[in-house]
């Protein structure tokens, strides 16, 4: 007994730092498995379980309560994407957080630090709308998938590459209560820049804009009216800016700072992480717009 | 989601200092997520140093500061004086259940200093008219649950006028902006013997 | 899917209203007029359940004018305002309530300011510089934050509203058959003309 366990405990510490071959094969060369094992609730019916459990529209006293509520917003012009987003997330009217990083780097796992105005990071951006948990496992999966991409082909993923898993993904779980509307955005040597839609029914579009989440419709109204395709990448980051802006003042369910990405042949670049209450009394001071908030008595 | 309470947003709180109180509400008026306007006041003044705050559905905090404007003139042509606050908390009180059956969705908050005694008054009220009096604090609307947690923190007994008017401002615009039915801007009034101090506070506009 | 708009302006105030009447899956009608003047100074845009909006407009234009007659003079935008919204708030708590979304719009005689209100079928109402009902909301409030001015022309305004209704062109499913557009100035109520054949490309 004493042997067995004295054993068992002095292996070499650095026995299992490498895959064996085996295990590089398998995951280099094993197609992804599609169906992740995920345990589900023992009832009959799991969606409308699920739904009872966490859908706070229909009955705001449901147990779990997801972050929902979100603007997110991506277009093409001349220079690239840009990709912009809020950072709040509620649960009801209760405001969760106002600090959340709606954008997520896709490939290259170790190089997504956020160093804003620094060299250009190569990989793809996703954006996060819906469910918080979802998007930000989902994402991080098709990092992992882009990733071994990467590695068993020598080359980087294309984004419709990379949109597609994740489409098929979303569509071999559809019905089970995924909750996420997300935009991939990049520029890959095969494409230019390419921007795709993906949601949790299954939908993959391509397309040059796009706004996804609660205050969509309100990122419309100022992009649509300001948009060309050869807007000049000074002008296209701040129309990305005010669309956002706009949203979170007319949207409850969207706040907090802005979140802006250029993404260009080279990669993406972080243009911060803002808070937007400055930025909108200069807005309204400054250029007079938002002339429906009282700034005096 | 659907509750009366939540359509349209709001928040009201009312504070006790020394000699003086205070009460202050959001500005905001939505449906649902949409933010329709940001410069709907829930708080109204039925005579010199008495103020009634209004937080729910925004259709019957018209119709209620409306009945109340009426019935309050109504009295001060009939008795010749103002309305004192304690008065107005018993008038708020039996109108409201006066529609036991079908309420007016709102809840109410009165602040004041009654004229004659010079004594700060200040008091809360659910839809059907029970009275909360209260010696610190009172607070209703949306982000009442944050509001709560703010006053508990900041509160304190015999604040100044000035003092005060922090401690309000601090309590709301905190708890405002941790829900996302209320906020936009603020209101605030100042009340203390012989004077009223009402500011703007420009909240975050998210 | 019916688009209620509302601008004001430095002399005026313009109200929108779109041109379709559907019932179901039809357009029964593309020429429809949703709004009503009630005085000489006002006018009242509405939108919401079908037969509840023509009653209850006729039911406010008539008594608005009664007033008129009686007294020989006219209520303000304001006081025209705080009638239609009463009257609504005691429908709403009677056995059949009016659903019934308006705009009202009017100049004020004695200050020559314009004037615009919000109402919603709950009979909440805010006093706004421009407003709108139905989806419209969603998709051009956001524009009118960013392009309008307290002191803008009436050209600068149709230029807005044109804005506007691009946008709904672009983005709402369906067609509304265009806007029918009025605007009211210290002169009265007038329809303005209005472009509605304009081809809008989405970007």
């Amino acid at each position: 007994m004493m042997d067995q366990l004295v054993r068992q405990y002095s292996r070499s510490p650095h026995q299992n730092e490498f895959y064996s071959e085996q295990e590089q094969h398998d995951l280099t060369e094993g197609l992804p498995p599609l169906s992740l094992k995920f345990s589900l609730p023992p009832v009959a019916n799991h969606s409308a379980f699920l739904r009872a459990m966490t859908d706070d529209h229909s009955n705001p006293n449901c147990p779990i309560k997801l972050a929902h509520g979100t603007t997110t917003l991506a277009f093409r012009f001349q220079g690239g994407i840009i990709v912009c987003t809020d950072s709040r997330a509620t649960a009801g009217s209760w405001i969760a957080s106002q600090t959340v990083k709606k954008v997520i780097p896709v490939s290259r796992l170790s190089r997504g630090e956020d160093k804003p105005g620094s060299e250009p990071v190569p990989g793809l951006l996703g954006t996060m709308a819906g469910g918080a948990a979802d998007c930000q496992y989902w994402l991080r999966y098709l990092s992992q998938q882009c990733t071994l991409h990467e590695i068993r082909h020598k080359r980087r993923i294309t984004v419709a590459a990379a949109s597609k898993i994740l489409a098929n993904l979303t569509y071999a779980y559809k019905g089970y209560g995924l909750s996420m509307g997300t935009m991939l955005a990049g520029v890959t040597p095969q494409e230019g820049p390419a921007l795709y839609y993906i949601d949790s029914d299954g939908t993959r579009l391509p397309g040059n804009m796009f706004c996804v989440g609660s205050g969509q419709t309100f990122a419309y109204g100022v992009l649509d009216a300001n948009y060309r395709y050869d807007l000049t990448e000074e002008e296209a980051l701040e129309l990305g800016r005010r669309s956002i802006l706009a949203a979170m003042h007319r949207d409850a369910y969207s706040g907090g700072f802005i979140n802006l990405y250029h993404v260009k042949e080279e990669g993406w670049v972080h243009h911060g992480f803002n808070d937007m209450n400055p930025i909108f009394w200069k807005t309204k001071l400054e250029k007079g717009e938002f002339s429906n908030v009282t700034s005096e008595l | 989601m659907s509750s009366p309470f939540d359509i349209n947003g709001g928040a009201c709180v009312a504070m006790v200092g020394k000699d003086c109180v205070a009460i202050a509400c959001d500005l905001r008026l939505g449906m649902q997520a949409l933010t329709v306007s940001n410069n709907f006041p829930k708080i109204f003044n039925f005579a010199p140093g008495t103020y009634l705050g209004l937080t729910g559905l925004a259709t019957d905090v018209s119709t209620v500061s409306d009945l109340f404007r009426y019935k309050v003139n109504m009295y001060r042509l009939r008795e010749e004086r103002h309305i004192a606050p304690q008065t107005l908390a018993n008038l708020v009180s039996s109108s409201l259940y006066e529609r036991r059956f079908g309420p007016y969705f709102v809840s109410p908050v009165i602040a004041g200093i009654n004229n004659t005694t010079g004594k700060p008054f200040i008091c809360g009220f659910d839809s059907i008219g029970c009275i909360d009096f209260a010696k610190d604090f009172i607070v209703s609307g949306t982000a009442s649950d944050q509001l709560f947690g703010t006053c508990e923190g900041l509160w304190e007994p015999d604040l100044s006028p000035e003092n005060l008017f922090e401690t309000i401002s601090q309590a709301l615009l905190s708890a405002v902006d941790r829900d996302a039915l209320s906020g936009w801007g603020a209101q605030v009034y100042i009340i203390e013997k012989d004077k009223v101090t009402q500011r703007l506070l420009k909240g975050r506009q998210d | 899917m019916e688009v209620l708009l509302g601008i004001t302006g430095k002399d005026f105030v313009i109200l929108a209203a779109s041109k379709a009447a559907m019932r179901g899956p039809t357009i029964l009608k593309a020429e429809d007029d949703k709004t009503k003047q009630l005085n000489e100074h006002t006018l009242m845009a509405f939108s919401g359940e079908a037969g509840d909006t023509v009653q209850f407009a006729e039911y406010i234009q008539a008594n608005v004018q009664l007033y008129t007659m009686r007294n020989d003079t006219e209520l303000s935008p304001n006081a025209v305002a705080n009638f239609v919204r009463g009257e609504l708030a005691r429908s709403l708590r009677s056995r059949n309530p009016y659903t019934v979304n308006l705009l009202l719009g009017g100049m004020d005689k004695i200050s020559q300011k314009p004037h615009l209100y919000w109402i919603d079928y709950l009979a909440s109402l805010a006093p706004v510089p421009y407003a709108a009902h139905g989806y419209a909301q969603y998709y051009c409030l956001s524009t009118l934050d960013k392009h309008h001015h307290p002191d803008i022309t009436l050209e600068q305004g149709m230029k807005l509203l044109e804005m506007c209704t691009d946008e709904l062109k672009r983005r709402l499913p369906i067609d509304y058959k265009g806007v029918l557009v009025k605007v009211v100035t210290k002169d009265g109520v007038r329809e303005e003309p209005f472009d509605n054949n304009r081809i809008v490309k989405s970007a």
